[in-house]
C-alpha cells in the first residue's frame, strides 16, 4: 500500500495559438486566452500517471490537490476519472502571483492537513513558468528526500526507486518513505478515462480548501519579486536559397551555410 | 383430378400430402423459430413509429420492387432482372396456394377445373414462368459467365442451388400442366405454353391412362421440389425472403444523417463488444443480406484496399450469430447472460480493428442495399466499444483533443476569430440582434487553407446584406469527429454546451459551410434538445442568388466537376442545389465524373478519419482525384472543409497542382460576383 499526494497544476494550454499569447505588463502575467480553456500541466500529468501505475501493483489512495484563484473543475475531475481517490481544491481569490517557495509553502500546509502520505509526485515544471523549484520546496519543508526529474518511478515495502535522467543517461537511486519525486515525460503519457469512468466521476464531491482553511498569510511570505514579465521581440530574416534544379539549389545552401561558419 | 384424392399403394394421397408437408414445415418452422430466438438475443430498439407509413413504405419498396429498381443503371440491369423474379415467382406462390393447397391438400379437387379462372391464372403462369425462366438465365450467365465484380467471391454453390431449384419449379409447373391438360384430353390454345404442350402429347397419342400416372408424378415431384425449397429457405441467402420484408418495414425513421445516441445513465457498457450487444434490429439485417455485393463493389475503403468489406461485415457477423447464439440461448436468464462471450471474439476475431476503423461512413453501402441494411450502426457500435470502453490507442489522441481544447485541429496556430480579421463581423457576444448565425466550423477557422473559405462567405454574405453574425471564440467543435470516432460522451458534452450557448443567444437560423456541422446541428441537435434551421452554404447562396442579391458577373473560363460531399449528398440528399449554382458560373463548362449524385466517391475524410492515418491500401482521396482529372476538370469544386483538405493534398501527391485547383463552391462564387 503507498498513500499518494500528487500536485496539479492548472495552466494556459502550452498548445494555444501563439497569436493568441498575451502579457499584462502592469499585472506581470499573461493573460489567459480567450476560447482556449485551461490545461493540466503537462508533467504534472504524468506524475498523475504514474501514481496510478503504483496504485496498479501496490494498491493505495490517490489524492490530487490543487491551487489556483479559479480553477477549472471540469479538467481537474478528469483525474478522478482516471484512477484518483479524492481531489482537493486549494481555491481562494488570494492564491495568485505567487513565487515558487509561496506556492510550496501553501501545498505542503494543504499536504500536512491531509495527514499520512508514502509519497508525494509532482511534474518536474510547470509548463507555463518551468521553474521546476517547487516540488523539492515541498521536501524541504515537509523535511523529506526528493528526487527530481524521474523517467521511472517504482515504490513499494518503504522504499521508492527512482531513475533520474541526468544529460548523458539516467542514475538509479532508492530512497525511504516519505519522499517526494518530480516526475519527467517517460513515465508515461496519461491514459484517458473510460466513458464509465468520465460519468461516475462527474458525480463524485469535491472538497474545496480556502486561505483560511489553511491558516496561511500568503501575502506576507513571497521569497522573490517578479520584477518583470515580457515577450521578447523576435525577428527573423529568411533568405531564400535559390538553383536551377533542386540539386543545385541544395548545393548552394551548403555553400551559404560553409561561408557562415555553421557548418 | 386432383392427385391427392388417388391412393398410391393403399395409402391415401392426402395422407402423404399432410406428412410430407408437415415435415417440410416442421423443418422450416424450427429453423425460422431459431432464427428469431437469435435475433431476440439482441438488446431492445424501437422500431414501431409510425406503422402505417411503415406498412405502406414496405409494400412500395418489396412488392413495388424499388428495393432493386433503384440500383438499376447502365452498368448493373440485375435489378429488372429479379423484379421479373419476384413478381413471376409471387403469382406462383398463389398459385400453389389455391391449386396445389386448396385444391389439392383441402380436398377441392373440383375447384376451377376447365373454367375461365384456370384458364386465366394459368395463362399469366405460362407468361410469367417465361420471364422468370428469362431472368434465371439471365442470372446464370452473369453469375458464372460474365462473373460481374460485385459477385466475385461469394458462395456460388449454394447461389446454383437456388437458381437450379427455382428453374426446375419453372420446368416442372409447364409439365405438370401439359400433362393435366392432356390427361383430361382438353385441347386449349390457352394456356398458350400449357395447352400448346399438351396439344403436342395428345398428338403423340399416349395413352390416357399413362398420360395420368405421368401428370401424377410430375405433381409429387413438383410439390416435393416446392417443399425441399421451403426447407432451404432459411437455411441459405434466401432467407432474405423472409427477412427483408421486415427490415424494410422496421427501417430507420431518424434522419439519415443522425446517429442514435448512447445511453450515458446506463454505464454497463457502451457500445457492441459482444454479438448480443447489438439490437435486435441490427441482428434482423444479417438475416436481410442477400449476398449481392454491391456494397462491396461500391466502398471506398474496399475499392482501395482496405480489409474492409460492408458485404463481409454483415456475412462474419451472422456466421458468427449462428456459431455462438445457441450456447448464448442456453444461459439466457442466468445470471451471467448478460456478460456471456462464447466463441471469438467479436472485436479482433470477427471483425478486425482495421476493418473497423477504416469506414469513412460515407454511406454508399446503405444506399445501394436492396435489402435496406444499415451497416454504419453496427461499425459505430463497434467502435463505441473501442473508444468508450477499451480506450483503443488509436483515437485517443483526437478524442483527448476534442475534450480538451474544443476542437480537433491539435498544433493550429490560429485562434478562432483570426480569419474575419479585417471583415468586420460582429460576434453574437457583441451583438446579438442578428437574423442569422454563422457556424463557421472548426476547420473553416483554425486550417490555414479552409480560413480562405470562410472568408468567402462572410464577404458573400455581407455583399448580400444579410445581418449576420458569429460566435467567434465561443463557438466549440459541434462534436460530429468525436461522435463518428466512437466517442459518444464527448460528442453529448460538445452538443450540450453548444445547445445552452445557442439557446442563450436565442439562435433560430444558422448557416454552416461544412456538411458535417450542417448534419449534426440540423439531424442530431435535436436528440439533446437542440431544434434549430439549418441551412448549407450552398443553399443560401443559391437562394441569395435567385433574389438577386448576389450576381454572378465576371466569367471563370473553366472547365469544373462538381464532387458531391457524402454528409451534404447521401445523408442529406442534396445534390442538385450546389450544381445550380456552379451552372450560374458565367463561362464555366461543367462535367460529371462517372461517380455523381448517389453514386458520388467519397474523398476519405469523413468517419474521424481525417484525423487517423491511413497506412493500408492506396489513398482514397488520390482515387477521387484520378476519377477528377479522367474527366480533365481544372477545378474540382467542393462544399465541404474536409473535400477541400483531402484534395489539396492529393493534388499535391499527384503533382498535380499546375492542371487542376480544387474550390470551394463559396470561392467560385466570390471570384464571380460584383464587389
Amino acid at each position: 500500500m503507498v498513500n499518494m499526494i500528487v500536485c496539479i497544476k492548472q495552466v494556459i494550454d502550452p498548445e494555444a495559438p501563439v497569436s493568441l499569447f498575451r502579457i499584462d505588463p502592469e499585472a506581470k502575467r499573461a493573460i489567459p486566452p480567450k476560447g482556449t480553456p485551461p490545461v493540466l500541466s503537462p508533467f504534472d500529468e504524468n506524475a498523475l500517471e504514474a501514481a496510478i501505475r503504483i496504485k496498479e501493483t501496490e494498491g493505495g489512495k490517490i489524492t490530487v490537490i490543487s491551487m489556483g484563484p479559479r480553477l477549472a473543475k471540469p479538467i481537474l475531475r478528469e483525474s478522478l476519472a482516471v484512477g484518483a481517490d479524492e481531489l482537493i481544491l486549494l481555491e481562494d481569490e488570494a492564491f495568485e502571483d505567487f513565487d515558487s517557495y509561496t506556492t510550496a509553502y501553501i501545498l505542503a500546509t494543504a499536504i500536512r492537513k491531509i495527514g499520512e502520505y508514502d509519497l508525494i509526485l509532482c511534474g518536474r515544471q510547470a509548463s507555463d513558468t518551468d521553474a521546476g523549484q517547487v516540488g523539492p520546496i515541498i521536501a524541504e519543508i515537509l523535511g523529506i528526500p526528493s528526487i527530481t526529474v524521474a523517467r521511472k518511478i517504482e515504490a513499494g515495502n518503504g522504499k521508492v526507486r527512482v531513475e533520474r535522467l541526468v544529460s548523458d543517461g539516467y542514475q538509479v537511486i532508492e530512497i525511504p518513505m516519505p519522499a517526494l519525486v518530480t516526475a519527467s515525460f517517460e513515465v508515461g503519457i496519461l491514459r484517458e478515462a473510460s466513458a464509465v469512468a468520465s460519468v461516475t466521476a462527474a458525480k463524485k464531491p469535491i472538497t474545496t480548501w480556502k486561505a483560511e482553511d489553511l491558516g496561511v498569510e500568503p501575502s506576507a511570505m513571497g521569497r522573490s519579486k517578479l520584477l518583470e514579465l515580457f515577450m521578447p521581440e523576435k525577428e527573423s530574416k529568411c533568405q531564400m536559397v535559390e538553383g536551377e534544379t533542386e540539386e543545385e539549389a541544395g548545393a548552394n545552401l551548403a555553400l551559404k551555410l560553409k561561408e557562415s561558419k555553421i557548418i | 383430378m386432383s392427385p391427392p384424392s388417388a391412393s398410391y399403394l393403399g395409402v391415401p394421397g392426402y395422407a402423404i400430402f399432410w406428412v410430407l408437408f408437415a415435415i417440410a414445415f416442421g423443418l422450416f418452422a424450427h429453423r425460422v423459430y431459431l432464427l428469431i430466438r437469435l435475433m431476440l438475443l439482441g438488446q431492445k430498439e424501437n422500431r414501431f413509429d409510425s406503422i402505417g407509413y411503415r406498412i405502406i413504405y414496405m409494400l412500395v419498396a418489396t412488392f413495388g420492387q424499388w428495393c432493386n429498381l433503384k440500383n438499376v443503371s447502365r452498368k448493373d440491369r440485375a435489378g429488372i432482372a429479379h423484379a421479373f423474379m419476384f413478381w413471376g415467382f409471387g403469382l406462383f406462390l398463389i398459385g400453389y396456394f389455391i391449386f396445389i393447397g386448396v385444391r389439392g391438400g383441402f380436398g377441392f379437387s373440383t375447384l376451377f377445373v376447365d373454367g375461365s379462372f384456370e384458364k386465366v391464372y394459368f395463362s399469366i403462369l405460362d407468361i410469367a414462368g417465361l420471364f422468370v425462366v428469362t431472368a434465371l438465365i439471365w442470372a446464370a450467365i452473369r453469375r458464372y459467365i460474365i462473373k460481374p465484380e460485385r459477385l466475385k467471391g461469394q458462395i456460388t454453390a449454394e447461389a446454383g442451388v437456388i437458381l437450379l431449384l427455382v428453374f426446375s419449379l419453372m420446368v416442372f409447373h409447364f409439365c405438370v400442366e401439359g400433362f393435366d391438360y392432356a390427361a383430361r384430353d382438353a385441347s386449349v390454345s390457352w394456356p398458350p405454353i400449357g395447352g400448346a404442350f399438351a396439344s403436342f402429347l395428345v398428338d403423340r397419342g399416349i395413352a390416357q391412362g399413362t398420360l395420368e400416372s405421368v401428370f401424377k408424378g410430375f405433381w409429387w415431384l413438383h410439390y416435393a421440389i416446392i417443399l425441399s425449397f421451403l426447407v432451404f429457405i432459411p437455411r441459405s441467402k434466401h432467407l432474405h425472403i423472409l427477412a427483408s420484408f421486415p427490415n424494410v418495414a422496421f427501417k430507420s425513421s431518424s434522419p439519415k444523417g443522425a446517429l442514435k445516441p448512447v445511453d450515458l445513465e446506463k454505464p454497463e457498457t457502451f457500445g457492441a463488444s459482444k454479438i448480443q450487444d447489438f439490437s435486435w434490429k441490427q441482428l434482423l439485417d444479417l438475416y436481410a443480406c442477400t449476398v449481392c455485393g454491391r456494397c462491396h463493389a461500391i466502398c471506398p475503403a474496399q475499392l482501395s484496399g482496405k480489409p474492409l468489406s460492408p458485404r463481409e461485415l454483415i456475412l462474419n457477423l451472422k456466421e458468427h450469430l449462428l456459431e455462438v447464439g445457441p450456447e448464448l440461448l442456453k444461459v439466457r436468464g442466468e445470471a451471467e447472460a448478460s456478460s456471456a462471450n462464447p466463441g471469438k471474439a467479436l472485436i479482433g476475431e470477427v471483425v478486425t480493428e482495421d476493418e473497423i476503423w477504416a469506414c469513412t461512413t460515407c454511406r454508399a453501402c446503405q444506399e445501394v442495399c436492396p435489402a435496406y441494411n444499415e451497416h454504419i450502426d453496427k461499425i459505430i457500435d463497434l467502435r463505441r466499444n473501442l473508444a468508450m470502453v477499451s480506450m483503443s490507442e488509436t483515437v485517443r489522441d483526437p478524442l483527448k483533443n476534442l475534450r480538451v481544447r474544443g476542437h480537433p485541429w491539435r498544433g493550429t496556430t490560429l485562434a478562432r476569430t483570426d480569419w474575419a480579421e479585417g471583415l468586420d463581423i460582429k460576434t453574437l457576444a457583441e451583438y446579438d440582434d442578428v437574423d442569422l448565425l454563422y457556424w463557421v466550423g472548426c476547420t473553416e477557422a483554425l486550417e490555414d487553407r479552409s480560413i480562405k473559405v470562410a472568408q468567402a462567405v462572410a464577404k458573400l454574405l455581407k455583399l448580400a446584406g444579410v445581418n449576420f453574425g458569429i460566435l467567434g471564440d465561443e463557438e466549440i467543435c459541434c462534436g460530429d469527429p468525436a461522435r463518428r470516432m466512437g466517442g459518444d460522451h464527448i460528442f453529448q458534452l460538445q452538443a450540450q454546451t453548444n445547445i445552452e450557448l445557442l439557446q442563450s443567444y436565442n439562435v433560430k437560423k444558422i448557416v454552416t459551410a461544412c456538411p458535417h456541422c450542417f448534419n449534426t446541428l440540423k439531424n442530431e441537435y435535436p436528440q439533446f434538445g437542440g431544434e434549430f434551421e439549418v441551412i448549407h452554404h450552398t443553399q443560401f447562396i443559391a437562394d441569395l442568388i435567385k433574389q438577386g442579391r448576389l450576381k454572378l458577373t465576371t466569367g471563370l473560363e473553366q472547365t469544373i466537376t462538381y464532387h458531391d460531399a457524402c454528409y451534404l449528398g447521401r445523408h442529406n440528399d442534396i445534390y442538385e442545389t450546389p450544381r445550380e449554382v456552379v451552372k450560374g458560373i458565367p463561362q464555366a463548362k461543367m462535367v460529371e465524373m462517372e461517380r455523381n449524385r448517389k453514386g458520388s466517391f467519397c474523398c476519405g475524410g469523413g468517419g474521424g478519419r481525417m484525423w487517423l492515418e491511413e497506412r493500408i491500401g492506396k489513398r482514397i482521396s488520390e482515387m477521387r482525384i484520378d476519377q477528377v482529372i479522367e474527366v480533365k476538370a481544372q477545378i474540382v469544386a467542393t462544399a465541404c472543409p474536409y473535400c477541400l483538405q483531402m484534395f489539396e493534398d492529393a493534388i499535391k501527391a499527384k503533382a498535380a497542382q499546375e492542371s487542376l485547383t480544387v474550390m470551394d463552391i463559396a470561392e467560385i462564387v466570390e471570384g464571380s460576383v460584383v464587389h
